[in-house]
């Protein structure tokens, strides 16, 4: 049974006292975030062919929205263009979509200070302006 | 006859709480500075001394049984792993494993150690927390700020190679998402051996500092007769000297190979189960590292199909607090028909509430947390009728129904 | 003294005021060394190095909506916080603090100060009571439970430099310590004066009554506002009230080598030992704040009848003989 002491915490409060703490001092300092960190998503709207898959895997509801951006000729026929809308203040940043896009338009950046007073900025819908 | 004088049960339940004023019964939560997540409980009080607790549950009922019923097999992992912060690998393991049963895929060794390493990772993380928590409980804030000081290198650890430092997102259906990061071995090497250290330096804290022993020695006592009577699991249940332990018992991940050692002690209080829980913390950094020695070279995730074949399954693993349980029921078709889930502080609430008994009210704090309780996993709903003695589980339209009629019919306040 | 001069001097230096910005230093050290010995940064913002962070709680409290609850004693209420305020207030100007002598003094100093300590626990006593609140009850009788137990041994290790001095005023306990501190005379009193102080205060291991995570805030708890905003300067004046005591009593008061000069030069000089000294005993009470966990009332009112009071009594006898 060891001994019972009182304040066998003073010895390490000391120590500690004189070192450095170990707050971050964000936001008056950089947050350093590692690099796998998962953040905002980012589309490359070049790379993107409007499959789908995105909107099909995403967990979370109305996330990912596919809507048309314009028309195509194919031969005699007039098609539809579908491109991905992000709402990305549902966006739980899990990646999936990351996962499964085949054609690697979509990645997730270290960016975190996603919040907003104004809904509208988070709705990422560049992808929708291809070139004709 | 009145409602009460009719069923037997129901006379019994009303003498229950009626024979005591009001004055006597102080509530406990369901918002309360010691509770981490909101849960009730009606304390009967005389002076300082408890003579009765009645817990309510069901504040953080969510209903994600039922939306797992609405999203594919791969999104439902998204949504186990959101049911507890602490534990949210744990969750997301078990829906896995469950459903990777199913299968007839074998998921890869490499995968299977990746898989042990950040399950004992989310163990220190758990149990480190729920020390710098006990710390805050007992008014020791020191320890509370030493502790989280060092759980942040665990976190750091974890979201260097998942990307997240609490809902991890690692799980996959066959495996893992993403390959270890080029460097971590040594990484873990270094950290674990701080951790081991550190873990010496607050076990031997706790088990000299006169102010926290006084607070913890010989509080909240159980013995195996209550063990076994109540069936609790985890660090509560290894407390009384009974040493079960899924990992042992049922291997899963790669528990077969990296084994471990299971703790437990006999004194069944409180301060046992700081040493407990700190010495399985020390357990996991030895698994962590051992893991990483002995960890195969190979792919970490298959291909496979979306639709996962019909059939029943169940698993279990051990979540930092205990054995999480897992059903499922698929239909063979994309969304699955039925996921159930029990969660370990559902089976350790009634032996909270049989140690609490007699103890004075400054000790439901320390008692109550000494179950580590996760409310948010636990929580759930169920009818009981006690005149019909029928109890069935409610579907929502019923529900929706239901109140629709009683306030139709006047019932307004 | 002219009374307009002993206003001035009771109300702005080294009175009232004087002290209220001291007790806003002592929060803001108490939060910044516990910080430190914690490995965290404390208040940074508010001011430079967060300095004027416990002024800033003050003013954020001071402008919040004050909730009442509906069963409260109205009288007691609203009018204790400013009654539980007065009675540091008061008890200060006895301390000597520019000089041997302080800004009113009295043959019988001592025992008004023990009036004023049973005053304040009493004033706290009723606040909690007043509240009429599930937590504030049991939080009330905590804290008179608490108080049987410091409350004796705290009068006796006060008594025990009068005994030494021969006198029960300040100014004459401090002059008789012209040769020898009578921390070096009565260190056990010291001792038992500390640790009483430690339960007066509320803080760890004592903070059982306004134990945060089991009665939310103990009798504090119905209290918003403004109200509340008073309670917390109030603390944070008994702390400072407290510390001026033992400084007093046996390390001295303001005592101490100075340079010869006219009158200002040498009450800077013995201002300056005197806030030496109030912190030191500061930071004593600071560390062993930081470095204990909260102990259950049967145990803490057990220690105190068992242990302090005979400690105390004993060393009461010493000084008796010493004499």
């Amino acid at each position: 049974m060891p001994r019972r002491k009182i304040g066998g915490a003073l010895g390490e409060m000391m120590r500690t006292a004189f070192q450095r703490p170990i707050t971050k001092r964000y936001p008056f300092g950089s947050p350093e975030v590692s690099n796998r960190f998962r953040g905002k998503l980012d589309i490359d709207p070049v790379k993107c062919t409007g499959c789908g898959i995105c909107a099909i895997v995403c967990p979370s509801p109305s996330t990912i929205e596919m809507v048309v951006a314009g028309k195509r000729r194919v031969g005699d026929r007039e098609l539809e263009i579908q491109r991905p809308v992000f709402n990305l203040f549902n966006c739980i940043s899990c990646g999936q979509c990351v996962d499964d896009c085949k054609f690697g338009a979509l990645r997730l950046t270290k960016n975190f200070e996603l919040a907003t007073t104004d809904k509208n900025t988070l709705i990422m819908s560049k992808a929708t302006e291809i070139a004709k | 006859m009145s409602e009460e004088e009719k069923s037997p049960v129901r006379r019994k339940a009303a003498a229950g709480l009626m024979q005591y004023s009001p004055e006597n019964i102080v509530p406990f939560g369901p918002v309360h500075p010691a509770l981490k997540e909101p849960e009730y409980f009606k304390l009967v009080l005389e002076g300082e001394r408890i003579i009765e607790v009645y817990p309510k549950i069901g504040y953080v009922h969510r209903g994600i049984e039922r939306a797992a019923q609405d999203r594919t097999w791969v999104q439902n992992i998204y949504l186990f792993e959101r049911i507890c912060g602490i534990c949210s690998f744990a969750h997301s393991l078990a829906y896995s494993q469950t459903v990777e049963g199913l299968s007839t895929f074998e998921i890869p060794r490499r995968a299977r150690y990746i898989r042990t390493i950040i399950a004992e990772l989310e163990r220190i993380h758990s149990h480190l927390l729920w020390l710098g928590l006990v710390g805050y409980w007992t008014g020791f804030d020191t320890l509370f700020m030493w502790i989280w000081k060092d759980r942040e290198h665990v976190l750091d650890l974890v979201e260097s190679i998942t990307g997240n430092r609490v809902h991890k997102s690692f799980v996959t259906l066959s495996g893992v998402r993403k390959d270890l990061p080029d460097g971590i071995g040594d990484r873990i090497r270094t950290e674990m051996n701080y951790l081991e250290k550190r873990v010496d330096f607050y076990k031997e804290l706790v088990s000299t500092e006169e102010t926290l022993l006084t607070r913890t020695k010989g509080v909240g006592r159980i013995n195996q007769e209550v063990a076994r009577r109540l069936c609790p699991v985890g660090p509560l249940l290894r407390s009384t000297g009974i040493a079960r332990d899924v990992r042992v018992e049922d291997p899963y991940a790669a528990y077969d190979e990296v084994v471990p050692d299971v703790k437990s002690s006999t004194d069944g209080d409180i301060a046992s189960l700081i040493v407990l829980r700190l010495e399985e913390a020390r357990e996991s950094c030895r698994l962590v590292t051992h893991a990483m020695e002995r960890i195969p070279q190979g792919p970490v995730r298959l291909t496979v199909p979306r639709i996962v074949p019909a059939g029943d399954n169940a698993s279990h693993v051990e979540a930092p607090r205990g054995e999480l349980i897992y059903f499922v029921r698929s239909g063979g078709k994309m969304l699955p028909e039925r996921v159930k889930m029990r969660a370990p502080t559902l089976a350790n609430i009634l032996t909270a509430v049989e140690m609490l008994k007699g103890r004075p009210l400054a000790d439901v704090p320390v008692v109550l947390t000494g179950m580590d309780p996760c409310f948010g996993c636990m929580d759930r709903i169920a009818v009981v009728d006690v005149n019909k003695q029928k109890e069935w589980a409610i579907r929502g339209e019923e529900l929706r129904q239901l109140g629709i009629q009683y306030y139709k019919k006047g019932n307004m306040q | 003294m002219t009374t307009a001069a002993i206003l001035v001097e009771a109300l702005i230096f080294p009175g009232l005021t004087f002290f209220v910005c001291i007790a806003f230093l002592f929060e803001w050290l108490e939060r910044k060394t516990a910080a430190r010995m914690q490995g965290r940064i404390g208040p940074v913002v508010a001011g430079r190095f967060g300095i004027l962070q416990p002024v800033a709680d003050f003013f954020k409290l001071a402008s919040k909506e004050e909730m009442v609850p509906l069963y409260a004693d109205r009288l007691v209420f609203d009018f204790g916080p400013q009654l539980f305020f007065a009675a540091p207030a008061m008890g200060l100007v006895f301390v000597p603090v520019t000089g041997p002598s302080s800004i009113l003094s009295d043959p019988l100093d001592l025992l008004f100060m023990l009036f004023i300590l049973a005053f304040s626990a009493l004033m706290a006593a009723l606040l909690g009571y007043s509240s009429a609140g599930r937590y504030s009850i049991i939080a009330t009788g905590r804290l008179v439970l608490q108080y049987t137990g410091y409350e004796i041994p705290m009068i006796i290790a006060m008594v025990t430099p009068a005994v030494l001095a021969g006198s029960l005023s300040f100014d004459g306990i401090v002059a008789a310590q012209g040769t020898y501190w009578f921390i070096l005379l009565a260190p056990i009193s010291f001792a038992c004066f500390l640790v009483a102080a430690l339960a007066e205060l509320e803080k760890p291991p004592f903070d059982i009554p306004s134990a945060k995570t089991e009665i939310v805030a103990g009798w504090m708890t119905e209290f918003s506002g403004r109200a509340l905003a008073y309670v917390k300067l109030t603390k944070n004046l008994s702390y400072v009230f407290l510390s001026a005591i033992a400084v007093a009593l046996f390390l001295g008061g303001p005592l101490g080598p100075v340079l010869s000069g006219n009158a200002t030069v040498q009450s800077f000089f013995y201002l300056l030992y005197f806030l030496i000294k109030l912190f030191a005993v500061g930071f004593c009470i600071f560390a062993i704040r930081t470095a204990l966990a909260r102990v259950r009332i049967d145990q803490a009112t057990r220690l105190f009848w068992t242990v302090i009071t005979p400690l105390s009594l004993l060393q009461l006898g010493v000084a008796l003989i010493l004499r």
